[in-house]
């Protein structure tokens, strides 16, 4: 019997998972500490010793003018496109997914079948006549490009819907008797007991959406309309050498994601449980 | 007219919210997801330079395309990247799986420094890895001093591909990690103690017992390990930009290239309904090939 108290290897097993788990964050670590170094000193000074400056995000934010890189702006950009995206995403997959959980309404199974089958067809294989699409609808090179095709989610609407099916029906009952309306039941009922799901289709479209590298790559050419994402990405191309600010920006485009992560980190363990059932 | 019965007018209410709100998302897949797959249809028999007219080629394509020998390579690249990724991703998960289970304190914490890498920006860790698997970057520094050499980790064909499966490895492990654990937490305690009192050893345990009781999460963990390796873009296109010589081009790539920078949409859309039903073939052998169906007798 072993009660409160372990073996050697288990110990040992035990500082080794914990060892791993922080060996993951190596490359956090890294970036953040090149990011804050002078690039001389990135390659040849310890994780953490150097002359810790400022300089490099200094020098990212100074790149608009001198070397056309408005990376400023680009933030601001990804922030408003993310932000519409995610905002359109939930509002819309919250009702929607309301509707095929709750209600009656003929053709109910058929548009969660179409749901599924939706997500087992790769969506990478839609870029390029999605690319037709924006062109022909005169969308290219502008922000709509980068929000519209994204505005609703199947995805969303399906896993909502899940966890809705799973609330118990005396929370509707009494919604009807107090004649609630139906933005009432969504957002007063529905949302509140519903919050982990949601938190998670939250920070996935985030992600996915601040992250997203092909299809702005595809659709925006001006540099003062990129999203951050790709302008650090040609940045990094074009001016490799530069290893301080291309870090600088690695940490920009990272921060956001990690902060939300940190954030939504209770909601998203519980989410994470029924995303997988 | 006569009024509706009261319970028959609510549930045609019921029935118009609820049909309305499923027709504004029909609408939406109408625009984004079905006249798409009607252009690629349309593009995968014709020829088309994005200005002119379609004329239609018949089976042209995908004759054409089933002959290229650089989309050729491009798909033996996902066997090799497999070949990499397969054992890191199932060592890794299953190393995470059996920690999670055997920690006792600060689960939580050990769950998220993994699922970090898999919620954070691709663009920015595949650019800080570039720098991390250079010939001067700390990696190498590492390595040299222990061993004296450097690896050239981004210029020899295999290990620029080993590189790009650690990456992916390294993003994917703590949520595939996750899945296993929500399937060792199903299995029962009794079976493990009935197997001890058999005098089954440790491997044996995993083997007979563990593994075979985590078919239905293993099976879900390669059918997702296939699909990555399928829509490969950011980590080969930022790292190694598909060298060296076409050591680590990915079908994605290859797609992009096609389309936006050769200009030819109506290849690349023969070559991107090519990769789907490759890879769906692949996941449809997998699934035959080792789904199990387990129930406790």
């Amino acid at each position: 019997m072993r009660i409160g108290s372990r073996s050697v290897g288990g110990w040992a097993a035990t500082i080794g998972i914990y060892a791993l788990a922080l060996t993951w964050l190596y490359p956090f670590a890294w970036m953040v500490a090149a990011s804050l170094k002078p690039t001389a000193q990135i390659y040849n000074t310890a994780l953490f010793s150097g002359d810790w400056t400022l300089d490099n995000f200094r020098f990212l934010f100074g790149a608009a003018d001198k070397l056309d890189r408005p990376f400023l702006q680009a933030t601001a950009i990804s922030a408003l496109v993310t932000l519409t995206v995610t905002a359109s995403v939930l509002l819309t997959s919250a009702f929607i997914a309301f509707a095929l959980a709750r209600l009656r309404f003929p053709g109910a199974k058929l548009f969660g079948d179409f749901l599924l089958l939706q997500m087992v067809v790769p969506t990478a294989m839609f870029i390029l006549p999605l690319f037709v699409l924006m062109k022909q609808l005169g969308l290219l090179n502008s922000l709509g490009a980068l929000i519209v095709p994204s505005a609703m989610s199947g995805w969303g609407i399906y896993m909502m819907s899940q966890s809705f099916k799973a609330m118990p029906e005396e929370y509707f009952d009494a919604a009807r008797l107090d004649r609630a309306s139906l933005w009432q039941t969504v957002t007063r009922i529905v949302v509140p007991l519903n919050k982990s799901i949601i938190a998670i289709v939250a920070l996935f479209t985030f992600t996915g959406t601040w992250d997203n590298f092909l299809w702005p790559l595809i659709v925006i050419s001006d540099t003062d309309r990129m999203p951050l994402s790709v302008l650090l990405a040609t940045f990094s191309k074009q001016y490799g050498g530069y290893a301080g600010p291309v870090m600088a920006g690695a940490v920009l485009q990272t921060l956001p994601l990690v902060l939300l992560f940190i954030l939504f980190r209770r909601h998203f363990l519980q989410g994470m449980s029924l995303t997988l059932k | 007219m006569r009024p509706l019965p009261h319970h028959r007018r609510r549930l045609s209410r019921e029935a118009i919210v609820g049909l309305s709100l499923a027709s504004a998302y029909l609408v939406f897949a109408a625009i984004f997801w079905a006249y798409p797959f009607f252009w690629l249809a349309r593009l995968s028999v014709t020829q088309w330079r994005f200005f002119d007219e379609p004329v239609f080629t018949g089976a042209r394509n995908f004759v054409r395309t089933i002959q290229d020998p650089q989309f050729l390579v491009s798909l033996w690249n996902v066997v090799r990247f497999l070949a990499f990724y397969l054992p890191l991703a199932f060592g890794g998960a299953l190393l995470v799986a059996f920690g999670l289970r055997h920690v006792r304190r600060g689960k939580a914490f050990v769950a998220l420094c993994f699922l970090l890498s898999n919620v954070s920006s691709g663009v920015a860790l595949s650019l800080v890895f570039t720098k991390i698997f250079s010939s001067t970057g700390p990696l190498n520094t590492l390595i040299h001093d222990w061993t004296g050499a450097r690896i050239p980790w981004t210029s020899h064909p295999t290990l620029a591909m080993l590189a790009i499966a650690l990456v992916v490895a390294w993003k994917f492990v703590g949520y595939y990690g996750l899945i296993l654990y929500s399937g060792l937490l199903t299995i029962p305690a009794e079976i493990y103690d009935a197997a001890r009192l058999d005098h089954a050893g440790p491997l044996t345990r995993l083997a007979r017992i563990t593994l075979p009781m985590l078919n239905a999460q293993l099976m879900m963990v390669l059918v997702f390990a296939i699909l990555v390796s399928f829509g490969l873009f950011t980590e080969p296109f930022l790292i190694t930009g598909g060298g060296p010589s076409d050591s680590t081009v990915t079908p994605q790539m290859m797609i992009y290239e096609t389309a936006f920078r050769r200009l030819q949409p109506s290849h690349a859309a023969t070559m991107s309904i090519i990769v789907s039903l490759v890879s769906y073939l692949l996941i449809v052998l997998a699934r035959r090939l080792f789904e199990k169906k387990v129930t406790l007798a």
